[in-house]
């Protein structure tokens, strides 16, 4: 077992998952409260990368991203590195990946809160950060940890973008999903069993961990 | 396996060819897509028979045979492949010589490429040497010929140990072509035929790495055991070795097989 790999997948989806829900909480809380017709869009948009096979959206974010763009450009002048072959390219490759991930729980949780409350609330002055903290976050918080626990699932079997983004770079691009499909397409199966056997193994163990918590605290009901 | 699925699902549309032939299904290497298509039209006005083509990767289609997926013949990128089909009963090469090795039908070039707009200097060996190369994309060396060939060059040029934190690995060779092409990569160590595509001819130059710098990319090919059309194959095959297609196959980057 490369134990590399699964640290390495770990902290992708960790940080991936922080920096999503981070964004994804107040993206969700306007396509929710907001009253214009192109939030429509805005939700269109930030759900496409649902559409795209992951491969392809990884080539678009490896020319975007490169030296040839201004935006590429711009990177290599923050960082000093262009972001493909980098870890950090692949924590903004995933934050695309797994958007929908993040935002489509999050919208259907907000959109389920009763909206007498959000009225009264904002009768007696709440803005809407206070809105998203006092009614969203508490009423809802079983769609943040369904958006949670998605976005990080998501992130760990990320395949297509990582490999179109990433060069296989043990340590710093090589994540669980690519070293399992090295063993396969190497006809190493056994080793292919046993990585996936792990990372089976590790994920349920961790999602029932996290499902009898959320029970233990006040049952399925948000 | 998807394949099978889809070849159902045409058949079952209806559109399966109604020649006295069914189709020739070949299973090719992703290095002779660039290369492959003319040749299998020719091959259809010189005999009558229609032949398709799935493009992957050499690995992807040995396991795709070895699941049973309904291909006649198989053009590999390499021996190594080909010989693992034969040697489980899957594929053979009836009819030549050693009917255990599989037929060689060309060998491929590995080449250096950079973009013509490139800061570094034209591609030579020296290239490799130059600290300004700070990403050198080749093809994963554990199953594409063309990364063996790679890292079999870089080691012979005593240089591997020294590229090796600035190489990135491509799953095929058009991925590390594009790793180049796109910029994110100074330069690849790619094929002769990815170079020699209009879209690449045309964005970069390549250099030829010295054959002595690594074992020959030899190209095999074998017919699917489970083949209903053994002679169709055959005929392929045989115009695939003519003096005429192996001209053709020079001019788009292989070396003729003899």
């Amino acid at each position: 077992m490369d134990w590399q790999a699964l640290t390495l997948t770990l902290r992708l989806a960790s940080i991936t998952t922080v920096i999503l829900l981070m964004l994804s909480v107040p993206l969700a809380a306007l396509l929710v409260l907001g009253r214009s017709r192109w939030l429509a869009f805005l939700e269109a948009i930030a759900t496409l990368p649902l559409v795209l096979p992951p491969t392809v959206l990884g080539f678009f974010l490896l020319v975007l991203l490169g030296p040839r763009t201004a935006i590429g450009r711009a990177i290599i002048v923050l960082l000093g590195h262009p972001l493909a072959f980098s870890f950090s390219g692949l924590v903004v490759g995933s934050i695309v990946y797994s958007l929908p991930f993040a935002v489509q729980p999050l919208v259907a949780g907000f959109g389920a809160v009763d909206m007498a409350l959000v009225d009264a609330a904002r009768l007696l002055g709440a803005g809407p950060a206070r809105v998203v903290f006092t009614l969203f976050i508490p009423l809802a918080k079983r769609s943040l940890l369904a958006a949670g626990i998605l976005t990080f699932l998501h992130t760990v079997g990320e395949f297509g973008v990582v490999l179109m983004l990433g060069g296989d770079i043990p340590g710093s691009t090589r994540t669980l999903s690519i070293l399992l499909y090295n063993q396969v397409e190497n006809f190493d199966y056994a080793a292919a069993a046993r990585t996936a056997a792990i990372l089976l193994t590790l994920s349920i163990a961790a999602l029932a961990a996290i499902y009898i918590g959320s029970r233990s605290r006040g049952g399925r009901r948000a | 396996m998807y394949s099978r699925t889809f070849l159902i699902a045409i058949s079952a549309l209806g559109m399966s060819p109604l020649s006295g032939h069914a189709q020739l299904r070949v299973a090719a290497a992703a290095d002779l897509e660039p290369v492959l298509p003319p040749i299998l039209l020719q091959f259809q006005q010189a005999t009558g028979i229609r032949a398709e083509a799935t493009y992957q990767a050499s690995a992807a289609l040995t396991t795709q045979i070895q699941n049973g997926a309904p291909f006649d013949l198989f053009l590999s990128a390499d021996l190594s492949y080909p010989k693992r089909l034969i040697d489980a009963g899957l594929a053979d090469a009836a009819g030549s010589p050693d009917s255990s090795t599989p037929i060689t039908y060309a060998k491929g070039t590995l080449v250096l490429w950079i973009r013509k707009d490139s800061q570094l200097p034209p591609p030579s060996l020296d290239l490799l040497r130059n600290p300004a190369l700070k990403h050198l994309a080749i093809a994963n060396p554990e199953r594409a010929p063309y990364g063996r060939a790679a890292v079999a060059a870089l080691t012979s040029l005593k240089l591997y140990d020294n590229l090796k934190p600035r190489i990135v690995t491509a799953e095929n060779i058009s991925q590390a072509a594009q790793f180049v092409d796109s910029g994110n990569a100074d330069a690849g160590l790619i094929s002769l035929t990815s170079a020699l595509t209009p879209r690449l001819a045309s964005s970069g130059t390549y250099f030829l790495i010295p054959h002595d710098l690594y074992p020959s990319i030899e190209q095999g090919a074998v017919i699917v055991s489970s083949t209903t059309q053994r002679a169709a194959a055959h005929k392929l095959l045989d115009f695939l070795l003519s003096p005429t297609v192996q001209a053709q196959l020079a001019k788009s980057g292989l070396t003729p097989a003899k």
